[in-house]
């Protein structure tokens, strides 16, 4: 062996230097990438906020309404003295150090661009810290629960605007009779049969449900009355919200409180959206808004009250909220410069323009909704489909066995041809063999959905592999046939898993841009699309369409706040997988 | 009368006795044959298993099947209820008689079968469900149209689970202990009323306290149930049973008799050099 | 031998039953048999558009030419794939010269010497490098990365580079490289990491001299997936490499050998398969033309490499999963 004997005589010492140094490199390889990508996040940052251009003064109130009450609290929830100095180390130590070390090189090297020491403070100190906090606290009680608050109206407001985005989209008027016709009189027969234990109810359920939505879509030209925007707004959306947040609540306490959970939210919203119009808001608007926010807070309301544990949970949003609006008021008195963001209310509510000022995301964003929309279901189905096929009902051996492995190593190959040759599948079969059209968002869903099947496959078929033989066996000894198995026993083990992998999945087909040029799909389109026929953008199309434009504010500034906007998507796609992963572990 | 068939001569000592080995009195003499084997042969690929075993197993009593681990036994019990076809390269000849029909005949549904053949495994595997759907299992799946939580009473009380979790019915039955959980499983086995109850080794992943419940409890089974039970415990083949058929290696039904008979007198050498631990 | 009970009813229902489980396995099979016609599917369409191609093109013409350029202002359009091979060429080395070693080093830091709090926090972070979109990858590409290497590295370089796209290709392509050699290090057994701690090797000698030679064709075919991976990179080199399909300039021979000078190369703007593509259905999608079937015949080209690149991997990494 290679032992570099420095002291041939006894056993003296072997070098260790090659070692550690190997070591040392080996993680420096492991973090460059990170680091890399860290760098270019901070830059993408501080361009999509115009942070290059905020004036110290205001960095500075913003820090101090915000940010520091925001640690505060996160110090708070840790709860923990040893975590508390160590936070507080780093914060003081960090910001001595990322000064001087920024002084010393704008002295004595040359300025860095676009970066001023206080943002370099904001995001490699401030930020990990808080972060790190924001971890701890949220493992404990009292931070736990008030981040449970925002992250579910974060969610649900997520949800309003989708639904409502919907809504926009699509006739609401198909939807009110496919809701009336088919989904109410489905789920009350569920309902029944599940609450009786009456199996022909809830089959019947489906096939109800099925008829109601084509004899909507029959009827919807036959019919010419139709209640107001507000009323189908309130009967198709904040009914259903407010029945399964006020069940939410009857299944863990009493019934009463469910009623009042469900009904004073309900209430709230009904009342608002009839009286917004005098505000100059649209009604829907302020009822969807209402609802998705209303019921969460109730729920969590009830929730907090009935345990008698982490009210100060509640401190948070007021923290935040709070913050946010004394920082404006400072900002606004003493007439602080502010930096005017790229990435605001207006850039994801309005069309693209030619002037950079004016550009926004918002078709792009519902073209994104939609197709991922019909992704999600597209792929989930087949996705199941498949490897519940490849799991439970093929042997390993024989004809079939052989089909199997087949189908497997060819799952394997889709999986690692690359996106634009799918995007040409797209262009030959959907868009001009099957006409369904150049650029339309039933092409491009057809196209990312095959483009993420193999992904959804392969992780679906890790789930049900997951699910631990002794239960199949157990259902299989009572007598169950292979497709009540499956059902009763292996999808629900399997569905955290199935479900996290295709949002996963989904991830990665928001961000796919290749596949969208070769079907042809807009760069810019100025309106978002109103049929599943008509075209459309996607975040990603525009992202490229503007990356291509010479200006330095569209390259610079609107690009930033797109892709901000679009990782923000995903961040928030991923994080809702590894939560239901994490919840799936901690059940089992 | 029922037979004992052996693959070896002993056929001649058939006596009826109650003695302190035999966990009870129930008489030997005019027992139905609830499931009979003949000629029974089982292969995996290329290896054999099961060796030619014929043996008749009565209505409404336990029946213990005893031997090395590796011996066949519980591979017997999986072809009672065609659990076998689960495992591809499995190959059966012979005939298992279930009421006088043959399982694998070709005309049978082995998830009919399954539904009068009750199983409880080694390790508890409820599902994660809770106690009540559990125990509802077979019934939905069934179709069953009676008052499902009546029936679920009545199983829990069966298993000698009421008492304990009679208040919980909605809470995981993953929740429960290790012993309460096999209780559930039984539970869970007798809530479609089957005619036999198949137990592979349902006490070896419980402590002896667990286990001795159980013990009571398939005492109980043998009143409405056939139950025929493997087990690797020698002392509990004797404690529980009536009738002990004893597996030696190569898949052989060595001796197959009343449990006194076998641990008191075996016919043969090899059995008393298993029973009293020279062996195996 | 007595029956006390009627023969119980064990006869297989024709009826509803059966139906319901037949429709059920039947619907399954349906959504397997998806994922084989989306192969039929794609191999279909790619050829019946790149026949119709190279009738009009000789494919020996196609392979061979030298020239690019399908929609020509005066006329004369070319279809010579060998620039856009090229442009390929420089990008995926370029990108495997960052991704394999790389990916190497994280593989063997994750699967030696990380305690498992850090590789529990690294695998999951690292997965991000392959999650964000890579049309933001090439924007960064052209917005922050070229701009820095030219303010200090490389003042002469043009705005739309191979170097910048490769790099990021690089990155991208780091956790393919560490994931699949991570998991082949890993299946390693411990004996052999324990006769080499016997024999009185250091961490550093068990990592290099056991490991790594014992995970070897798992960290092959690694390396291949990878740049398969690069080869298809569309969105990257699209925003960020430019749109000109180049031979490089040959230098002046040393020793009557012709050099090339990488930086020609690296810091000029280039063409790949991908960008000649992704070109091409900026202009026209209604089919009927040349350059319509020209996609084809290139995607059909990306298409033989990457399956093939594909299976060779396949066969490699069967290897390192039969050792052990």
């Amino acid at each position: 062996m290679a032992t570099d004997n420095t002291n041939a005589g006894g056993f003296g010492e072997v070098s260790r230097v090659r070692g550690i140094a190997f070591e040392y490199l080996s993680l420096g390889a492991s973090v460059i990438g990170l680091v890399a990508l860290g760098v270019l996040l901070v830059y993408v940052t501080i361009d999509a906020f115009d942070l290059a251009n905020a004036s110290p003064e205001w960095l500075l109130t913003y820090f101090l309404t915000l940010v520091v009450p925001f640690l505060a609290f996160c110090l708070y929830s840790a709860s923990d003295p040893e975590v508390t100095r160590r936070a507080l180390s780093a914060l003081g130590g960090g910001l001595v150090a990322v000064a001087a070390l920024f002084t010393a090189i704008e002295t004595f090297v040359a300025p860095i661009p676009r970066l001023s020491w206080q943002l370099a403070y904001l995001f490699v100190v401030a930020m990990p810290v808080t972060a790190y906090l924001t971890y701890i606290g949220s493992r404990g009680r009292a931070g736990g629960v008030g981040f449970g608050l925002v992250g579910r109206l974060v969610g649900g407001a997520a949800i309003g605007l989708a639904v409502g985005t919907l809504f926009l989209v699509f006739d609401s008027l198909v939807w009110f009779l496919a809701y009336t016709l088919g989904v109410v009189p489905a789920a009350a027969l569920y309902a029944y049969g599940r609450r009786r234990s009456v199996n022909w109810a809830m089959t019947a359920a489906v096939p109800v449900g099925l008829v109601g939505l084509v004899a909507a879509v029959f009827l919807r030209g036959v019919i010419v009355t139709y209640p107001s925007d507000l009323i189908i707004y309130v009967w198709t959306l904040a009914i259903p919200v407010a029945i399964a947040g006020g069940l939410v609540v009857a299944d863990r306490g009493s019934r009463l409180a469910g009623a009042a959970t469900g009904g004073v939210p309900l209430a709230v919203a009904v009342a608002g959206g009839f009286l917004a119009g005098g505000f100059g808001v649209p009604g829907p608007t302020a009822l969807i808004v209402l609802v998705t926010v209303g019921v969460p807070t109730a729920v969590y309301l009830h929730r907090v009250i009935d345990e008698g544990d982490g009210l100060v949970g509640l401190a948070l949003p007021v923290l935040l909220v709070g913050g946010a609006l004394v920082g404006a008021l400072v900002v606004e008195a003493w007439g602080v410069p502010a930096p005017d963001p790229w990435l605001d209310a207006s850039f994801v509510t309005e069309a693209p323009s030619r002037t950079a000022e004016d550009a926004g995301l918002y078709p792009a964003i519902v073209g994104s909704v939609i197709i991922i929309a019909l992704v999600a279901v597209l792929s989930f189905v087949l996705g199941v489909g498949t490897s519940v096929f490849l799991e439970e009902y093929t042997p390993e051996s024989g004809i079939l066995g052989s089909l199997t492995r087949l189908i497997q190593v060819n799952i394997a190959n889709l999986a690692a041809i690359p996106s634009v040759v799918y995007g040409l599948l797209g262009l030959g079969l959907f868009a001009n063999l099957l006409g369904f059209g150049l650029g339309t968002a039933v092409t491009a869903s057809l196209t990312l959905s095959l483009l993420i099947l193999p992904i959804t496959i392969i992780s679906a078929q890790e789930a049900i592999r997951s699910v631990p033989d002794d239960l199949r066996r157990g259902s299989d000894a009572m007598g169950a046939t292979r497709w009540q198995t499956t059902k009763n026993v292996v999808l629900p083990e399997a569905f955290p898993g199935i479900l996290t992998g295709t949002i996963l999945a989904l991830g990665r087909a928001i961000g796919e841009t290749a596949p969208l040029i070769m079907i042809g799909a807009a760069t810019t389109v100025f309106s978002a699309p109103a049929s599943l026929f008509s075209r459309f953008s996607a975040m990603p199309m525009q992202i490229y369409a503007w990356a291509n434009f010479p200006q330095a504010e569209f390259r610079y500034g609107v690009v930033a706040a797109g892709v901000i906007t679009l990782l923000i998507i995903l961040i928030g796609m991923n994080g809702t997988a590894i939560l239901l992963r994490n919840r799936a572990e901690r059940g089992s | 009368m029922s037979n004992t068939e052996t693959d070896t001569e002993a056929n001649d000592s058939l006596i009826t006795t109650d003695v302190e080995t035999g966990s009870n009195e129930r008489s030997m003499t005019t027992d139905a044959t609830a499931v009979a084997a003949r000629d029974l042969n089982v292969f995996y690929g290329d290896e054999q298993a099961i060796d030619g075993v014929s043996m008749e197993i009565p209505e409404n009593r336990v029946t213990a099947l005893i031997g090395p681990s590796g011996c066949g036994k519980s591979t017997f019990l999986r072809c009672v209820n065609r659990m076998n076809d689960m495992i591809e390269v499995c190959r059966v000849e012979g005939d298992v008689e279930f009421g006088g029909k043959n399982v694998y005949d070709s005309d049978v549904d082995p998830v009919a079968l399954r539904r009068k053949i009750g199983m409880v495994f080694q390790k508890p595997n409820p599902f994660p469900k809770s106690i009540r759907d559990n125990v509802a299992y077979g019934l939905k799946i069934q179709g069953y149209d009676g008052d499902v939580d009546e029936r679920v009473e009545e199983s829990l009380k069966g298993a000698a689970l009421w008492d304990e979790v009679k208040d919980q019915l909605g809470s995981s039955g993953l929740e429960l202990s290790g012993g309460q959980q096999q209780r559930l499983c039984i539970a869970r086995a007798i809530a479609p009323d089957p005619e036999v109850i198949l137990m592979d080794e349902p006490t070896s992943a419980l402590d002896p306290v667990a286990a001795s419940k159980i013990e009571d409890l398939i005492d109980d089974l043998a009143e409405e149930y056939t139950v025929i039970i493997v087990t690797h415990n020698m002392q509990q083949a004797a404690r529980i049973s009536d009738r002990t058929a004893v597996f030696l290696t190569g898949g052989r039904l060595v001796e197959y008799d009343d449990t006194t008979k076998i641990f008191e007198d075996p016919e043969e050498q090899r059995v008393e050099d298993y029973i009293t631990g020279k062996f195996g | 031998m007595t029956d006390s009970t009627e023969s119980p009813d064990l006869q297989r229902r024709s009826g509803l039953r059966r139906l319901k489980e037949g429709t059920y396995g039947g619907l399954f099979a349906a959504c397997a048999a998806v994922t084989l016609l989306t192969t039929v599917a794609i191999f279909v369409t790619l050829l019946s558009d790149a026949v119709v191609f190279f009738q009009e093109i000789p494919i020996a013409q196609f392979l061979t030419g030298t020239n690019w350029s399908p929609n020509p202002a005066g006329g004369g359009q070319a279809f010579g794939i060998i620039p856009l091979l090229i442009g390929t060429l420089v990008v995926t080395v370029t990108a495997a010269f960052i991704a394999l070693p790389v990916g190497t080093l994280t593989a063997i830091y994750l699967s030696e010497y990380a305690t498992p709090n850090a590789r529990s926090i690294l695998k999951p972070l690292l997965e991000i490098l392959a999650g964000i979109p890579t049309v933001v990858y090439g924007y960064f590409a052209l917005v922050y990365v070229t701009p820095a290497l030219k303010a200090t590295l490389f003042p002469e370089m043009s705005t739309f580079n191979a170097l910048s796209a490769s790099i990021m290709v690089g990155i991208m392509t780091i956790p393919m490289v560490s994931s699949i050699s991570e998991d082949a290090m890993s299946a390693v057994p411990d004996d052999l990491r324990q006769a080499g701690y016997g024999l009185g090797a250091t961490k550093f000698e068990v990592s290099t001299g056991i490991v790594v030679p014992a995970s070897i064709s798992g960290i092959a075919s690694s390396y291949i997936l990878a740049v398969s991976r690069a080869i298809g990179e569309t969105m990257i080199v699209v925003v960020a490499m430019g749109a000109q399909a180049r031979m490089p300039a040959v230098r002046e021979a040393a020793f009557g050998i012709p050099i090339v000078n990488p930086a020609d190369v690296l810091l000029e703007s280039g063409m790949t398969i991908t960008v000649a593509m992704v070109q091409i259905a900026g202009g026209d999608l209604t089919g009927g033309s040349i350059p319509y079937d020209s996609m084809f015949a290139l995607g059909l080209t990306l298409f033989v490499v990457t399956l093939v690149m594909n299976v060779i991997s396949d066969i490699i990494a069967q290897r390192y999963r039969e050792e052990y």
